[in-house]
C-alpha cells in the first residue's frame, strides 16, 4: 500500500518544502503584483526606500525562482529520487540541513534586498556571505541526490533524475563562478570580472539559471509527474535522453545573445542566436513528448484538473522556447531588447510554464504525502482558470507594450530625428502598466486559493488521522 | 565581409592554449552528440530503452494502491 511507504522514505522533508513552495508562491506573485502597481501608479512606492521598485524588483524575483521554485524543485526532486530509485533519501540529516538553510537564505534575502544591500548582478544580487550559504546549501541538496541514487535499488536511472542532477551540477558551476567577488566588508563585495567579460559572465550565469534552473530542473518534474498524473508512461523514452543531451550540450552556448548590439564581440551574439534557433528542436521534441503521453487519453483533460496545469505548462513552455530562440535573432532584437516585450517573455516562461508545472505537481503530491483528497477540487478548477487567464492577461499588456516601445524608440520624422521623446513612450506604456498589474492580480489571488486549498487539505489530513495511520503502517518492501 | 571563405578565416598562428581546448572540447562534445543519436535511435536499442519508461510504474505494480485506490 502507498500508506505504507511512509516507513519506507522520508516524506516529512517532502511536505515542509511543498508547503513553503505555495506560501513563497503567495509571497513572491504579491511583491510582483505590488511592483508592477508601482510601474503604473508610482506614487506607490510612498517615497520609502524599502518599497522602492529597484530595491523590490530583486526581492520579486528572488522570491519566486528561488523561494518558490527552489522549495518545488527541492521537493519534487526529494520525492521522485526516492520513488524512482526505490529508495530512502541517503541522509535525513543532510535533507533537513538543506530545508533549513534553503529557508535561511530566504529570509536574509528578505532582510538584505530591501535594505539595498546587492551585488548588482541580475538573478544573483544578493551579498558574498549569503552567497557562500547558497553554495554550501546547493551542494547538500546535491550530495544528498547523487547519494541516493549512489544507493538506488533500480539498475537504470530514470530520466526525470537525470535532469535534476544535470541542473545540480549546472547551477554549482554557474553559481560559484558568477559569483566570484572580492569582499571589502560583510556587505560589500565587488566582481572578480569588469567591462564587458563581467557582462558575458553575467549572461552566462543569467540564461543558464534559465535554462538549467528554470527548465532542466523543471522538466525533470514533468518527467515523472505527467506520466503518473495521466496513468501511462511517458510517449517517448528514448525521445527524452535525447531531449536531455541536447539541452545539456546546447544550452551553455546562448548567454551572448542577451548582449546584442553591445561591447560584446559580434560573433558571439550571432553564434548564441544560431544555437538558440537551433534549441527550438529538442526543446519542441520534449514538449511534444510530453503531450503526446496523453495520446488516447485526451478526455481526461475535461474532468483531472492537475493533468490541465501539467499540459498547459507544456504549451506555454513550447510557445516560449520558441518565443525566446525568434527574439535572440538581431533583426528581431533591434526591435525587442530593453523593452516589455522581453517582460511578457520571461512571464510566459515562469507564470505559464515553471509556475504551471510546479502547481500541477504540487496538487499531485499533496494527496499522496498527505494520503487524502484535496479539500476542494472545484477550487484547482477555480485556480486553473484563474492562472491561465492571469498570465495571458500579463503577456498580452507585455507583448502589446513592448512591440509599441520598440516603435517608438526607433521611430525617425523627415529630419532623421526621433519622433518620440523617452518621455513620450513612458506615458504611452500606462494603460498596459495597468492590464500587466490586473493580469498579476488575477494570477495572484489563484495562488491564494491554491494556499487555502493546500492548508485545508492539510487540516483536514490531520482531522482524519489519515497521515497518522499512514505512518504507523509497516512497510512493505 | 565580402566571401564566406573570408567570413571562416582564421589566424591559427594567434589561437592560444585557451583557444585550442576550447575548440578541441567543443569538437568531441558534438561527436559524443553524434554518438547519442546514433545509440538511441539505432533500432536494436530500441526496446530496451523504451522499456525504462516504467520505472515511475513499478512500484505501484508491486502494491495495491492506498485507501483511496491511489497510484
Amino acid at each position: 500500500m502507498e500508506a505504507s511507504l511512509e516507513q519506507k522514505y522520508n516524506f516529512d522533508v517532502v511536505r515542509w518544502f511543498t508547503v513553503m513552495a505555495v506560501a513563497y508562491l503567495v509571497v513572491g506573485a504579491a511583491v510582483g503584483v505590488y511592483i508592477a502597481a508601482e510601474l503604473a501608479w508610482p506614487a506607490l512606492n510612498l517615497d520609502i526606500p524599502y518599497l522602492s521598485f529597484g530595491r523590490l524588483r530583486p526581492l520579486h524575483t528572488n522570491a519566486v525562482i528561488f523561494a518558490f521554485g527552489g522549495s518545488t524543485l527541492m521537493a519534487t526532486a526529494f520525492y521522485t529520487v526516492q520513488r524512482t530509485c526505490g529508495t530512502r533519501l541517503w541522509s535525513d540529516k543532510m535533507a533537513w540541513f538543506t530545508f533549513w538553510g534553503w529557508n535561511l537564505v530566504i529570509v536574509l534575502a528578505v532582510i538584505t534586498l530591501p535594505l539595498g544591500l546587492t551585488q548588482s548582478k541580475e538573478y544573483a544580487e544578493l551579498e558574498w556571505p549569503i552567497d557562500i550559504l547558497i553554495a554550501v546549501v546547493w551542494l547538500s541538496f546535491t550530495i544528498n541526490f547523487l547519494m541516493t541514487i549512489a544507493t538506488r535499488k533500480t539498475s537504470h536511472i530514470y530520466v526525470s533524475n537525470w535532469f535534476f542532477l544535470g541542473m545540480m551540477v549546472m547551477i554549482v558551476y554557474l553559481h560559484v563562478v558568477n559569483s566570484l567577488a572580492i569582499p571589502v566588508g560583510l556587505f560589500k563585495s565587488y566582481s572578480v570580472f569588469s567591462g564587458v567579460q563581467d557582462a558575458m559572465i553575467q549572461w552566462w550565469w543569467g540564461h543558464n539559471a534559465v535554462g538549467f534552473y528554470l527548465t532542466a530542473g523543471f522538466l525533470g518534474i514533468m518527467y515523472y509527474f505527467v506520466p503518473k498524473q495521466a496513468g501511462r508512461p511517458i510517449y517517448s523514452y528514448r525521445l527524452s535522453v535525447i531531449h536531455f543531451w541536447a539541452l545539456m550540450f546546447g544550452y551553455v552556448w546562448l548567454g551572448a545573445h542577451h548582449l546584442q548590439y553591445t561591447a560584446l564581440p559580434d560573433w558571439t551574439g550571432s553564434l548564441g542566436a544560431a544555437i538558440s534557433i537551433a534549441m527550438i528542436i529538442p526543446s519542441w521534441g520534449g514538449a511534444v513528448n510530453g503531450m503526446m503521453t496523453l495520446s488516447g487519453a485526451w478526455d481526461r483533460l475535461r474532468t483531472d484538473y492537475v493533468l490541465r496545469f501539467l499540459i498547459i505548462a507544456l504549451a506555454f513552455y513550447a510557445m516560449s522556447t520558441f518565443e525566446g530562440p525568434v527574439m535572440s535573432l538581431k533583426t528581431v532584437n533591434a526591435l525587442s531588447h530593453y523593452t516589455d516585450w522581453t517582460i511578457g517573455h520571461v512571464h510566459s516562461g515562469a507564470l505559464g510554464w515553471v509556475a504551471g508545472i510546479s502547481i500541477g505537481a504540487i496538487y499531485h503530491l499533496m494527496t499522496r504525502l498527505y494520503h487524502t483528497e484535496m479539500y476542494s477540487v472545484r477550487l484547482i478548477n477555480f485556480h486553473f482558470w484563474t492562472a491561465t487567464i492571469g498570465t495571458v492577461i500579463y503577456i498580452v499588456a507585455m507583448w502589446v507594450s513592448g512591440i509599441m516601445q520598440g516603435l517608438m524608440w526607433r521611430a525617425y520624422d523627415e529630419y532623421g530625428t526621433l519622433a518620440y521623446t523617452f518621455v513620450e513612450s513612458v506615458d504611452a506604456m500606462h494603460p498596459y502598466y495597468a492590464m500587466r498589474t490586473v493580469g498579476g492580480a488575477i494570477f495572484l489571488f489563484g495562488a491564494i486559493v491554491m494556499l487555502f486549498n493546500v492548508l485545508m487539505t492539510v487540516r483536514k489530513s490531520l482531522s482524519e488521522g489519515s497521515l497518522n495511520k499512514a505512518r504507523a503502517l509497516p512497510a512493505t518492501a | 565581409m565580402t566571401s564566406l571563405s573570408e567570413h571562416l578565416q582564421t589566424d591559427w598562428q594567434a589561437m592560444t592554449a585557451n583557444d585550442w581546448i576550447g575548440t578541441v572540447l567543443t569538437v568531441v562534445i558534438f561527436l559524443l552528440m553524434i554518438g547519442a543519436y546514433f545509440f538511441v535511435f539505432r533500432p536494436k536499442n530500441r526496446d530496451r530503452l523504451e522499456s525504462m519508461k516504467h520505472i515511475p510504474f513499478d512500484e505501484d505494480n508491486q502494491n495495491t494502491g492506498d485507501q483511496h485506490g491511489r497510484q
